[in-house]
């Protein structure tokens, strides 16, 4: 389906309508600019009728099992939003700045083209609505398996708020119709991209010269252990991070680095965390977690069986979960669903073995003692981590944070400098 | 490998216990030649501390190392050039990732008579002509899936007198189309000869559909059948009671329930499973199945509920010896069913559902060479 100034229509006329895009989109750009209070006050609205349970219907049709829009909704509120936009924009986020020759001001970068996620239910329109905060026209291209979820909610907050329509149009375009995507593309001013490195350097080929590129790749998030503070809570809010984000979000733990040269106490660790992983896995609703995890772990460990990487490694494994203890010391992918991967890596190697993933790393679950915790943060923050956070925190949002050590709307803005 | 076609030539295709030594003798030179031939097996087979001399009678199958489907979906592991293939066939692919997996020719002249075998035993092989309704995809040669070759191959076990596919390629992509589907059905109702309707039951069940709300009810000639294969894919939220889908086919096609045969297989593991009068999936000779814990994998008692592990020594192009699909499911005692076969059958209860999204961490390993991310 194609979502058009506020209408739904068919696939089949998606040529049709790329064609009529630029004088569309010119049109709007020509009109009155869309100001963000009339953004806010309809995701307001909407935000409310959401947690009012109006749409758990709706919901309950395009939403994967176990998975709700809890973290989202308080993303949805006026105070939020404000907050952000103060947080990433000052007090005045869209007011003219005098200088003694020219006055600075703040005008939308002019049409996104977004190339959303499937990663996480909701992103989508998420992406959409930080370019409508700007006072963008968004062009959504929706990710592969988005079942009608990211369509929905576009036509509800038209909806509520007709205004918003010429500056929402969202495709349900295959990446292989790379005819179509280029059209889009050259209408667009920033091409967002979300995803994986092929998505992003498949983007890039897509973009034209001047166009502006704006990546939020993906990114790998460990837990650093260096003592603790109370070992019990500790280790088990990291088992319940683990297994309740399956290791799946870019924040999620994939490595417990620890910080000793011991593999002994590589070991004792692995025996300490077990339980507290199992517990937590026992917990996991169905059936169909645990076998989630068992074969995850399983194809994992052919898979480094026939690399030759699985020599000297010993394996934890127990119900629904495993923690594996690996010689090396890099941040990798773990087999996720539960399967941890464990390595030694002492404080003096930290920041040179993870300069080896600069650009990829984003969440350090930080477990050390009061007393350490500054140094290490200060450590993990020059080795090039973007948050810092507690175990039990890691995929927690915090009002006000950066994404991945950017300001987004910042970055969907630009500056017209004009002599008095 | 005489061992294998001695088990595959056998003509008693359910008496499990007469094949038991024939099986494991089979499994034991495929697990040794899979060693020999294919690096990556024979890794897997050191390093979990396993070797084929272990395999003597039918309870040591279990410890044969057990490859997931979703490890073929990653990596492709072959034990023989490909130009001494017969044929490389993918999965469908469902989530995205498909399996890439070889056939030997030893492999097909063993298919050759499980299949007639097991086709005469269900009623499927018939001398009579008839008309045939593909409810997949039509074959090309840029489709190499595994389901488009077993729906072409199911439309020879009577003379096919034409085909109607309802996947046509336009324009370089599978487009369906029911009502032209429905169409050809209701002409063919006139037909002197049967119709054989071969298909995804997920596209007969939108068929049906369509076709009832087309108000369009037929009865097919005598001896039409319905042949359903290929389970219900990307459709598997909408997968109906199988009473529910024999009642409309009876109302909308006329074809009575015991007309209908299923069946099933995998691209890892090709035995032709059919289902009985009962409509049970009886094991034959050819495969044995293993329910395993879905929290360690240790093998269940008959009757408990976990992952299905299909061990078949059918292929020698592709270590799948013994393989773990993400099913689950149990197993029955044969002679609960009431059908007269005596092997035990399974039942399959879904898929476990893996999450199939691309995760961000998953995207970041890409390039950090981890190869086939997923």
């Amino acid at each position: 389906m194609i979502f058009a100034n506020g209408k739904l229509l068919p696939d089949s006329r998606r040529r049709e309508v790329i064609a009529d895009l630029e004088t569309a989109v010119n049109e709007v750009r020509m009109g009155p600019r869309l100001e963000a209070e009339t953004v806010i006050a309809a995701v307001d609205a909407l935000g409310k009728r959401l947690a009012g349970g109006e749409f758990d219907q709706l919901l309950a049709q395009f939403l994967p099992a176990n998975v709700t829009l809890d973290d989202l909704l308080p993303l949805l509120s006026r105070e939020t939003i404000e907050a952000k936009l103060a947080a990433e924009l000052g007090p005045d986020p869209f007011g003219d700045r005098p200088f003694p020759r020219t006055t600075a001001r703040v005008l939308p970068l002019g049409t996104l083209l977004h190339i959303a996620p499937g990663n996480m239910p909701g992103l989508p329109v998420y992406t959409a609505l930080e370019g409508l905060l700007t006072g963008n026209v968004n062009l959504l291209k929706l990710p592969h398996g988005d079942k009608g979820l990211s369509l929905a909610a576009l036509r509800l907050l038209v909806e509520q708020e007709p205004r918003l329509a010429p500056y929402l149009y969202a495709f349900d375009l295959p990446s292989k119709e790379q005819g179509d995507l280029k059209a889009l593309a050259a209408l667009a001013d920033g091409l967002v991209t979300w995803g994986s490195d092929r998505a992003i350097l498949a983007a890039r080929s897509l973009a034209p010269a001047g166009c502006k590129l704006i990546e939020w790749g993906h990114r790998l998030s460990f837990a650093y252990v260096s003592g603790y503070e109370d070992k019990s809570s500790e280790l088990s809010s990291l088992a319940a991070h683990i297994i309740e984000t399956g290791q799946r979000l870019c924040s999620s733990c994939q490595v417990i680095f620890l910080n000793t040269d011991r593999w002994e106490e590589g070991k004792a660790f692995c025996r300490d965390l077990l339980p507290y992983l199992e517990k937590a896995a026992s917990l996991r609703p169905g059936r169909g977690a645990g076998a989630q995890a068992v074969l995850s772990g399983q194809t994992a460990l052919l898979e480094r069986i026939i690399e030759g990487r699985a020599k000297g490694e010993v394996l934890y494994p127990s119900k629904g979960c495993s923690v594996i203890l690996r010689p090396d010391r890099e941040l990798e992918l773990s087999p996720m669903e539960g399967n941890v991967l464990v390595k030694l890596l002492p404080q003096e190697e930290l920041l040179s073995t993870l300069r080896r993933q600069k650009g990829r790393l984003q969440t350090a679950g930080l477990i050390c003692s009061p007393e350490s915790r500054e140094a290490l943060t200060a450590l993990l923050s020059q080795a090039g981590l973007t948050r810092i956070t507690r175990a039990a925190a890691m995929s927690a949002a915090f009002p006000g944070e950066s994404h991945d050590g950017e300001s987004p709307l910042r970055r969907y803005l630009r500056i017209v400098d004009i002599e008095s | 490998m005489l061992s294998r076609q001695r088990l595959f030539w056998r003509p008693k295709t359910y008496d499990l216990l007469g094949s038991d030594k024939a099986f494991v003798r089979a499994c034991r030179d495929n697990c040794a030649y899979h060693i020999k031939h294919c690096p990556g097996y024979a890794a897997i087979c050191r390093h979990l501390g396993f070797s084929p001399d272990r395999l003597q009678t039918i309870e040591d199958l279990s410890a044969i190392p057990v490859i997931p489907t979703l490890f073929f979906k990653r990596k492709a592991l072959f034990s023989m050039p490909q130009w001494r293939m017969a044929m490389k066939v993918t999965s469908s692919g469902t989530s995205g990732k498909y399996s890439r997996i070889g056939f030997d020719w030893g492999c097909i002249l063993a298919e050759a008579p499980m299949v007639v075998n097991l086709g005469f035993r269900h009623h499927l092989v018939s001398p009579k002509p008839a008309h045939c309704v593909i409810l997949g995809y039509k074959p090309h040669k840029s489709n190499h899936t595994g389901v488009t070759r077993t729906m072409f191959g199911l439309t020879h076990f009577s003379p096919p007198l034409s085909r109607t596919y309802a996947l046509n390629l336009v324009d370089g992509a599978y487009v369906p189309d029911l009502d032209a589907v429905a169409e050809a059905l209701r002409k063919l109702e006139r037909s002197s000869f049967p119709t054989r309707v071969i298909g995804f039951p997920s596209y007969l069940w939108f068929g049906l559909q369509r076709m009832e709300e087309l108000g369009l009810r037929i009865t097919l000639p005598k001896g039409s059948r319905i042949i359903l294969a290929g389970g219900w894919k990307q459709h598997a939220d909408q997968e109906v009671d199988k009473k529910t889908l024999y009642a409309l086919v009876k109302s909308v096609l006329g074809i009575p329930e015991g007309n209908i045969n299923e069946l099933f297989g995998a691209v890892e593991h090709p035995v032709f499973y059919n289902t009985c009068e009962k409509h049970h999936f009886h094991i034959p000779i050819y495969g044995r199945v293993i329910i395993r814990d879905p929290d360690t994998l240790e093998s269940l008692p008959t009757g408990q509920v976990g992952l299905v592990n299909l061990i078949s020594p059918l292929m020698t192009a592709t270590p799948t010896l013994s393989v773990m699909t993400d099913d689950l499911g149990y197993l029955t005692p044969g002679d609960k069913c009431g059908c007269g076969i005596q092997s035990p059958y399974l039942t399959i209860l879904g898929r476990v559902g893996m999450r199939d999204i691309q995760t961000c961490a998953a995207g970041a390993a890409e390039l950090l060479g981890k190869g086939d991310a997923f």
